[in-house]
């Protein structure tokens, strides 16, 4: 350590008062301590969700199926109605579709964007802003540490996912009406049921992207640059895209990461068939054992000096 | 580093030490990995636990079954060697790409008259529903129903035929989705006279204990190489068909099969079909197939299969349709073709082209059929598709324009002849 790391460092703007009491301890007398990590956990939450620019993030996220539905509102009564790919064309016919339509238009990018700059944030950002060794201080283990992470980090993701599913839930209500849904057989189920079928399918794309949120946090304990971490994430969601796509790899296309993301569609479907969303499932549980695994070897032996 | 050399274990927020930690990740990928390699594994393991039967007593049983009632997920595998199909991605559920690649299917059936199959896209479907004379198509991206339904006569003969003959009365669906039951079935139409029939060793398809039945055909001039029927040893319902090709010994050209079944009634509301609100209906009236001389349904339907050595009976094929060759070596001419014509969606050249004539040759199907196709939008999308497609599948030879597959090989003359049949290219070129 150069004597640079041991001068004085302005107190750390991460950890919330909660947190301060046992800082104070001399580093040789550290217990784990109970509570601890529940008051962690709901420090951490509040910093996630406090973040200004975490909020804004959220906003725009819910302002796509805003977005989305304004436009095929607008562009009803044209030529172009009832055009676009996956579940677009139906949103004006029942605006419970806006719900699948806005997700499968989020889902390629903008998600896996969320959680870049979320797991980018957990430890890599704490790294950078020099607050890591202050969390490290606390009476609390690195497994632990690194669970609260990964536990706020998943929280945010589902929040994003609601909030896109609640918006556009309400402006599909709002401006083209629900109504009994068409499924993909072509058979007709109640709207009560519809809205049951929505919560499925915004269930599976939030469990479906647990994935890359061990990947990302991953990135995150390798390095001190979360823009470093939140681009590996992006990219990483992008190959594993690109590499679904290739017919010379259809070998390993079931084990890619995001090729069962799609499978929600097994909810609109005549007869949902667990298997088909187990095994997606499945593979997201492979992903975040290995990766998380990975995250905590690294996480927990790591020398942390910033 | 001061603090890790203290109290490691016991100290919060200290590092590790490294090899053993490291360790983790390896052995939980480890795991990952057997358990997921382990499931197939077991499943191929095979039982040969089944009494021994003869090849004769198992074609027997699988003739003589009753069909089951049953649903279950099915893959569909084509290795035709055909060109990349530019199409089949972008288009969604769509019969087409069962041509090539792989495609996952869902049936249900009670095992009389009503049944569903369902071709799955990525967020698409297109179904096939069926009840006894009627039948739907609806396909999720274009969101068309097509009505297929008997006309009135033929509704007539269908309520009082005798419930196994009926088979050969309901409607022909265009764009009809394979089962591993319908493949076997024309499979072993083929066995008597021109096939040797083996046994191979028991295996498991779907969880299930099966026979292997190998139709080997004794025709040296055909592609199919051999036809492997799995049955299911409990109920004979034939649970995967796998149809090699001469030219190809390492994998199937074609493949269905269940990968998932379970033998019991499907729901009631699965096998009815409702019109979805706002769906556009097309409807189809199939009229009665009438066989050339009145009176000869019966006989159409109770004939014989050809003797070995003998060819398909002329009577009993539409006008402009011949045959030569006998067996697995049939070559199929069908004349007065206007292919250009057919690609381009004018229904009129549809009527010259007599396998359709049997689907809507009746005035006032044609009717419906010139009442929709013309529709400006409808046309110019068929027109796209399909002749794209047909110039992509077929290349171009003296003759005219062929297309070779590992199975099938099709010929379409430059003077409005299509021959076809389950024979290397030359053959029919030979015989154009």
């Amino acid at each position: 350590m150069s004597p640079a790391d041991l001068a004085p460092v302005p107190a750390p703007a991460s950890t919330s008062s909660a947190l301060h009491g046992p800082a104070d301890v001399p580093a040789d007398e550290w217990e784990p301590r109970r509570g601890a990590v529940g008051r962690m956990l709901r420090s951490e939450m509040a910093l996630v969700f406090g973040r200004r620019r975490n909020v804004a993030l959220l906003s725009g996220l819910a302002a796509v199926p805003l977005l989305l539905g304004l436009v095929l509102f607008v562009a009803q009564d044209t030529a172009l109605a009832g055009q676009g790919p996956g579940f677009v064309g139906r949103v004006t016919g029942n605006g419970l579709f806006l719900v699948v339509a806005s997700l499968f238009l989020c889902l390629p990018f903008l998600l896996p964007l969320t959680i870049g700059i979320a797991t980018g944030d957990a430890i890599a950002g704490e790294a950078a802003g020099g607050t890591l060794r202050y969390l490290l201080s606390l009476p609390v283990r690195r497994t632990r540490l690194l669970l609260v992470k990964a536990l706020a980090t998943l929280a945010f993701v589902a929040a994003a996912v609601l909030a896109i599913a609640v918006v556009a839930l309400a402006a599909g209500a709002l401006l083209f009406g629900l109504s009994d849904l068409t499924l993909l057989s072509g058979a007709t189920i109640p709207v009560g049921e519809g809205v049951l079928r929505m919560a499925g399918v915004v269930g599976y794309v939030a469990l479906s992207l647990t994935g890359l949120v061990a990947v990302g946090l991953f990135y995150s304990t390798l390095t001190e640059v979360p823009v470093g971490a939140m681009a590996g994430t992006v990219v990483t969601a992008v190959v594993s895209a690109v590499l679904d796509t290739l017919p010379q790899l259809a070998v390993i296309h079931p084990a890619l990461l995001t090729h069962h993301w799609l499978d929600f569609a097994e909810f609109l479907r005549l007869e949902v068939d667990p298997a088909v969303l187990g095994q997606g499932l499945a593979v997201q549980a492979a992903w975040v054992a290995v990766f998380g695994s990975l995250a905590w070897s690294r996480f927990t032996t790591a020398d942390v000096t910033s | 580093m001061t603090q890790s050399t203290t109290r490691t274990d016991v100290v919060a927020g200290a590092p590790r030490p490294r090899r053993s930690a490291w360790a983790v990740p390896a052995g939980v990928a480890i795991a990952v990995a057997a358990a997921f390699a382990t499931p197939p594994l077991l499943a191929s393991a095979g039982d040969d636990a089944l009494p021994d039967i003869t090849a004769e007593q198992l074609a027997e049983r699988v003739a003589s079954a009753e069909p089951a009632p049953l649903s279950g997920t099915v893959v569909h595998t084509a290795r035709l060697g055909l060109p990349e199909l530019p199409l089949t991605e972008a288009t969604g559920a769509d019969p087409v790409a069962l041509l090539g690649g792989s495609s996952t299917l869902r049936v249900w059936t009670d095992g009389d008259e009503r049944s569903r199959v369902a071709l799955l896209g990525a967020a698409s479907e297109y179904s096939v529903v069926t009840d006894g004379p009627e039948a739907w198509t609806y396909s999720s991206t274009t969101g068309e129903v097509v009505h297929y339904s008997l006309d009135d006569a033929g509704r007539a003969r269908y309520e009082e035929t005798a419930a196994d003959l009926r088979a050969g009365l309901v409607p022909d669906v265009v764009g009809s989705l394979p089962t591993p039951e319908e493949a076997a079935r024309t499979a072993l139409e083929q066995v008597e006279g021109y096939s040797t029939v083996t046994l191979d060793a028991q295996t498991t398809v779907a969880g299930r204990a099966a026979y292997q039945l190998v139709v080997t055909p004794r025709d040296a001039e055909t592609l199919v190489g051999r036809v492997v029927v799995a049955v299911d040893a409990e109920t004979s319902t034939p649970l995967r068909v796998q149809v090699w090709s001469a030219q190809d010994v390492q994998v199937p050209a074609l493949e269905v099969g269940f990968t998932d079944v379970t033998f019991a009634q499907p729901d009631d509301g699965v096998l009815t079909f409702s019109t979805p609100a706002g769906a556009v209906v097309r409807e189809v009236v199939v009229p009665m197939q009438e066989p050339k001389d009145p009176g000869a349904l019966a006989e159409l339907l109770a004939a014989e299969p050809p003797a070995p050595g003998e060819p398909v009976d002329p009577a009993l094929l539409p006008e402009g349709v011949t045959t030569s060759g006998t067996g697995w070596e049939t070559v199929t001419e069908v004349s007065g073709v206007d292919v250009a014509a057919v690609l381009a969606g004018d229904p009129a050249a549809l009527t010259a082209l007599p396998e359709s004539e049997r689907l809507i040759g009746s005035d006032r199907a044609q009717d419906l059929i010139s009442e929709f196709l013309p529709d400006e939008e409808q046309a110019s999308a068929f027109e796209l598709d399909t002749t794209t497609l047909y110039d992509s599948l077929t290349t171009e030879v003296p003759e005219g324009r062929l297309l070779t597959s590992a199975l099938v090989s099709v010929l379409v003359t430059t003077d409005g002849r299509v021959l076809y049949g389950a024979v290397p290219a030359d053959v029919l070129r030979a015989l154009a």
